[in-house]
């Protein structure tokens, strides 16, 4: 049964990560436009207790993507510069798609052990009944 | 009677054997976005399996039987490097779901023997 509760808490932990992560691209995507906005990734690291492995997982701290952000030409634009440009964010759209997709599709193969391991405890307590 | 306790122990050990599989696959599954973490891979009950001959109990390993825990020290790591993604990461999702799939079977294939052998002791005592 310790196994099964273990298990149970990985998955949890690693749906809690995904669906953090999930959270960054939105915030990623939603500033798509916003002038000087660097895009924030996010890794994950195994949790340890007391030195110990736990095999639970969080996200690890959030690091500020350090390319160079898109130069856009508009005079018009309050903070453009004497050329009439201003920087804009380094957001790319294609990547946050393709982090969303793999966040999404992770998130899924977790519930889908949450399930599965819900399902053999349960199994495992209808022995009792006659 | 008695002999059949035997059978007992076999299908709980083959049951704990099985959540222990589990408990390994979840891990995996969660980790498979962690760079530089590599897939457990822990096999199948009979793979693990060791009868002992000249006596009437077979056993499996130590770690079978009562101690569900040891089963994660026959765990290994895949030297697998042909699905590495670039950050090191040997977690092939597909794969895990076919090893869940293959846990789950086990596990109720040993659940269904404990019941049955619990409904001849019935049989037997009634």
């Amino acid at each position: 049964m310790t196994d099964f509760s273990d298990a149970m808490n990985v998955s949890a932990s690693a749906m809690q990560a995904q669906a953090s992560r999930l959270r960054y691209v939105s915030e990623n995507i939603a500033n798509v436009d916003t002038p000087g906005f660097h895009r924030k990734m996010v890794s994950f690291e195994e949790v340890l207790e007391a030195g110990q492995r736990t095999g639970q997982i969080t996200t690890g701290p959030v690091r500020l993507d350090r390319t160079e952000p898109e130069m856009i030409y508009d005079p018009t634009h309050p903070l453009a510069d004497s050329e009439g440009n201003y920087s804009g964010s380094n957001v790319n759209l294609l990547y946050e798609i393709a982090d969303a997709r793999e966040a999404g599709r992770s998130y899924e193969a977790n519930l889908k052990m949450f399930d599965q391991v819900r399902q053999m405890t349960s199994s495992l307590l209808d022995l009792l009944r006659r | 009677m008695f002999q059949s306790l035997d059978l007992f122990r076999l299908s709980s050990a083959m049951a704990s054997h099985a959540g222990a599989r589990t408990a390994m696959i979840a891990r995996n599954i969660a980790n498979s976005d962690t760079p530089g973490f590599r897939a457990q891979k822990l096999g199948a009950f009979h793979e693990h399996f060791r009868p002992v001959r000249h006596t009437a109990v077979q056993i499996t390993r130590a770690g079978h039987l009562g101690a569900a825990n040891q089963a994660s020290q026959l765990a290994r790591s895949e030297p697998q490097l042909l699905g590495m993604s670039p950050n090191g990461n040997s977690v092939s999702i597909e794969e895990q779901m076919i090893y869940a799939a293959e846990a789950q079977r086990e596990h109720s294939e040993a659940l269904a023997i404990y019941r049955h052998s619990l409904t001849v002791l019935r049989t037997a005592i009634s």
